[in-house]
């Protein structure tokens, strides 16, 4: 968050500050908490997983004689007699657009110790990712019920079922996680751990509202890898 | 002393400063100089466990799992090195061993490569090495997710579980090579191809999530749990390696997690990921359009930082382990960190000089073997470094410096044979000859093991307040230096004659009557060789009860591992106080010290006079 | 789990920068969709498409994920890295490429 104050110590902005600070003693990112840390070095090595997977797909896309499918008119719903290009995908990017601006908001209010509206606005975030979740649940079993499968795919090249279902299939998981990860922070920040610094249940260690935080870092990964996936996999 | 943060760029940090007492420094007095900023964070409060299970079982005390980790680490190794008998045996004496077929010779080189590289190597240095001395070397309590940390090593365990189980199921281990390179991989006919790779991914998928797990740990405790006054450039050169190499694990696991989750989805579900059409038997299988080109670049990516991730430890163990040991401060401290970083980094863009042989795009061998070469330059100042600091020093030739001697040697050897083979017209003919096996074992393999048994020697008794035996260890030594050399020197001349790699039985070919000999006397030293590596758990379980008392810095070293309260460390590893760092840990021989030695916690007054170097 | 000591300093950001990142985020995820409404073929869609994916990839981080106003120590220990996929991207192109060439020389033209 913004510079923090550190006893005996002037902390200079930019690549000055950054050689202070990476010369100095005890930490490296000052004033950034373990956790928040640890999930930065998370979230880095996650990406190094996503880069994986879509530059596999890109290889592997790149490299068939088959034709690859259309993914306007694969991912395109009819609705009322009108053929839609996208329209499902437009409106999961939509919530899931919307879940990250409520992480956002939920992380400001949890520093500023505000417990109701930071709790509700987790749970307004968790049950924005559960409708993405469902909502590709239903793409995924259109998809199926269009003989789609990993291992085949009646529209053209094999590896399109196979990099779609495993893609989307990955970053599922994620949000999923998320989803879970969510509710219980909803509920132990409802339940005032933060505010009392309840020790963890498996961890020990003291709560603290820089939790809520790394949540959303690892939330708006989740969506940020959505950008990414949206890009390169329905707009290719 | 403040100021010290401050004015200590370029060559200025290299040159000496004398701190006089009353004409030079003026007013300053002793609380001034040695004064060191505050602590940033609050003392980090830990778990302490009460029951058998807690303490030693299910234990968040970074020691106990650093022990764990070493334990299971050896455990998988000696099962490796059992797999290497049963290799040479067939390869010097075909068929003595009756069991032997071509299949069972296919997976054990497949498990003893695995083995070896991801579950010994791997998991001892960082796991190992990394769990024990990181807190003890920044000075921090423990590690700083101490629950995480724990977890870590139990996915290890499961992981070696779920790999050992394959050995058990039908059709037995994988039998692919541990590069694994599909499409041979799972087809019908690779020993293995069904139960046996799948666990083999399911394994290196659960290592990767536990290794995640630990390394997180490890980074964020060098980054943000150092004690008062260290910086990043006073931390010993192992912390240095353990760190870089840890870095390089966090980037380059995920390529191989996503190439074995691929290869799984491959084998189970039928996709074709990797698959290319394939006609077996006559008959078409489902398969079709894949790239096996993709999986040999992902495990590459992954493949050749974890090269790295194994020598780098090794690189700043040995630096710190000569140093002590010849009473000399490291030659060239800050080059060496650099070098180490610098290696890190260029890793990422080396990885497919492992395959210029494979039908990738032509143009890459010119980019690939330009940047393998540009590698061997920060490699060789390490070198150079290495042998500047014993020159002149006061060296101690014990079993841990001759370790370390070994090092250097077999490391400059596979080294050399390193620059043959990253240059892609001469690694055409070499490649997959016993030339490339000499190579990477010299380098990768021997080498790096050196440094461990060397590291052994070194931190036994801190881990255990116990010397090791002298005279065993040397035994152990010439067995293991003169017998390794016995193995994969002539090595290289079966490579150059053309006995091709992974080959169960040559039967009459040309190679096979001039390499008969040599291969009787390659599995005869590796038998012994093996056999020498017992004296050291001989060496270990005998003086862990009966072996001379070491008592606190038996090695007169700087590090703060060697300055905790109690030896061996206690959970917590400081008691009350932690520690404040003043210096680097190579003040060694100080002009007008008291003594040959200035740990790092030593104040500035208490060493007024002497010439210790600006760090 | 360490603590800072001066928690309390930490200021939070006004209300405002989050709604404004949210509504460009919408605009951009909005032109993004009209790239395919509209059928753009070619290097404009390309373009387009990769335009729209940084700028919203970079707002996310820059505010949503606070890199904008964190030290420049975790922002580079972030982004240098990605040095290594850019790399792994460059070379892939130019492999599966080669790929496609190998294949049609071999499995279309016939060698």
């Amino acid at each position: 968050m913004s510079d923090p104050k550190i006893d005996g110590l002037e902390l200079k902005p930019g690549f000055k500050g950054m050689a202070d600070d990476t010369g100095s003693d005890q930490t490296m990112f000052k004033g950034v908490h373990w956790g928040k840390a640890m999930m930065w070095i998370f979230l880095l090595s996650d990406t190094f997983i996503f880069s994986c997977f879509l530059i596999s797909y890109m290889k592997g896309r790149g490299s068939t004689l088959v034709d690859w499918p259309n993914a306007s008119e694969v991912f395109g719903l009819h609705v009322f007699g009108v053929e839609v290009p996208l329209l499902l995908i437009a409106i999961m990017t939509f919530v899931l657009i919307t879940s990250s601006g409520t992480m956002a908001l939920a992380v400001k209010y949890g520093y500023e110790k505000n417990r109701k509206m930071c709790g509700w606005l987790i749970l307004a975030t968790a049950i924005g990712g559960l409708i993405f979740v469902g909502m590709q649940a239903f793409e995924w079993s259109k998809l199926i019920s269009e003989g789609v499968r990993p291992w085949e795919n009646p529209f053209g090249a094999k590896q399109f079922g196979s990099f779609f279902f495993m893609i989307t299939g990955f970053h599922g998981t994620h949000v999923s996680i998320g989803v879970i990860f969510l509710f219980i922070y909803a509920y132990k920040t409802f339940a005032g751990h933060y505010d009392d610094r309840k020790r963890g249940w498996f961890t020990s260690m003291k709560g603290d509202y820089v939790e809520i935080e790394i949540l959303g870092l690892y939330w708006h990964f989740v969506d940020l890898v959505w950008v990414f996936i949206f890009a390169f996999f329905y707009l290719w | 002393m403040s100021d010290e943060y401050e004015n200590k760029t370029g060559y200025q940090a290299q040159s000496s400063e004398t701190i006089s007492s009353g004409s030079g420094g003026g007013s300053r007095t002793a609380s001034d100089i040695d004064y060191v900023r505050p602590a940033e964070v609050t003392d980090q409060d830990l778990y302490h466990g009460h029951s058998f299970i807690t303490k030693w079982v299910f234990c968040q005390d970074a020691k106990v799992i650093g022990v764990q980790y070493f334990l299971l680490a050896t455990f998988t190794g000696v099962i490796g090195l059992i797999l290497s008998w049963l290799m040479r045996l067939q390869l010097g004496f075909p068929g003595a061993a009756g069991f032997m077929t071509a299949e069972h010779y296919y997976q054990f080189v497949t498990m003893h490569g695995m083995i070896m590289v991801v579950y010994f190597l791997t998991a001892l240095f960082l796991g190992g090495f990394g769990n024990y001395l990181i807190p003890l070397m920044v000075g921090a309590r423990d590690m700083v997710f101490p629950y995480l940390n724990m977890v870590s090593f139990w996915s290890f365990f499961v992981a070696v579980g779920v790999l050992l189980a394959s050995f058990f199921v039908p059709g037995g281990p994988t039998g692919a090579g541990w590069t694994l390179y599909p499409p041979q991989t799972i087809l019908e006919g690779t020993p293995g191809s069904g139960w046996g790779i799948l666990l083999m991914c399911i394994s290196l998928i659960l290592f990767v999530a536990g290794f995640t797990m630990g390394g997180l740990n490890y980074l964020i405790t060098v980054l943000q749990a150092r004690t008062r006054g260290m910086t990043l450039m006073r931390m010993p050169l192992t912390v240095w390696g353990i760190f870089t190499a840890t870095v390089l694990a966090m980037l380059a696991f995920p390529a191989l997690l996503v190439g074995a989750l691929m290869m799984t989805l491959d084998n189970v579900l039928g996709t074709s990921f990797f698959m290319p059409t394939i006609i077996q038997a006559g008959e078409i299988l489902e398969y079709s359009g894949g790239s096996p080109i993709l999986f040999q670049h992902l495990f590459w990516f992954f493949g050749h930082p974890e090269v790295y991730i194994v020598a780098l430890p090794a690189f700043g163990i040995v630096s710190d382990l000569i140093s002590v040991h010849s009473r000399k401060n490291i030659f060239g401290y800050r080059m060496m960190v650099w070098a180490i970083v610098g290696i890190g980094g260029l890793s990422f863009f080396v990885w497919a000089h492992h395959m210029y042989v494979s039908g990738m795009n032509p143009w890459f061998g010119f980019f690939f073997a330009t940047t393998t070469l540009i590698i061997a330059i920060p490699t060789a100042m390490k070198v150079y470094n290495w042998i500047i600091t014993l020159w002149r020093g006061n060296i101690r030739l014990n079993v841990v410096m001759l370790w370390c001697l070994g090092f250097i040697v077999t490391f400059v050897n596979g080294g050399i044979t390193g620059i043959f083979l990253g240059n892609v017209s001469v690694d055409v003919p070499l490649s997959d000859t016993y030339f490339v096996v000499a190579h990477f074992h010299m380098v990768m393999g021997i080498a790096p093991l050196m440094v461990i048994m060397g590291a052994v020697y070194h931190w036994f008794p801190l881990v255990a307040g116990r010397f090791l035996n002298e005279t065993l260890g040397k035994w152990h030594f010439w067995l293991t230096f003169l017998g390794a050399y016995s193995i994969y020197f002539p090595m290289h001349y079966l490579g150059f004659i053309g006995v091709p790699r992974r080959y169960f039985e040559m039967y009459d070919s040309p190679y096979m009557t001039s390499a008969v000999g040599m291969n009787e006397f390659i599995s005869m030293a590796a038998f012994i060789v093996g056999a020498a590596q017992f004296i050291l758990i001989f060496n270990i379980i005998k003086t862990l009860k009966t072996g001379k008392p070491a008592g606190s810095n038996p090695w007169k070293a700087n590090s703060l591992e060697w300055l905790t309260p109690s030896v061996p460390p206690e959970h917590g590893n400081w008691g009350d106080k932690l520690p404040v760092v003043h210096r680097w840990p190579y003040d060694f021989n100080v002009p007008g010290a008291k003594e040959d030695f200035i740990t790092q916690t030593t104040p500035p007054s208490d060493v007024v006079g002497t010439e210790v170097e600006k760090t | 789990m360490s603590e800072t000591k001066e928690k309390e300093q930490s200021t939070t950001h006004k209300i405002g920068i989050y709604l404004w990142i949210w509504g460009l985020l919408f605009v951009l995820s909005f032109f993004s969709y009209m790239v395919d409404w509209y059928q753009f073929q070619g290097m404009l869609r390309w373009s387009l498409i990769l335009v729209f994916m940084f700028a919203k990839a970079g707002l996310i981080m820059a505010f949503f994920m606070h890199l904008y106003w964190e030290r420049y120590a975790l922002v580079n220990v972030l982004l240098w890295p990605m040095t290594a996929i850019a790399c792994f991207i460059f070379l892939m192109v130019a492999e599966f490429e080669y790929t496609v060439f190998t294949r049609l020389f071999y499995f279309v033209v016939g060698g």
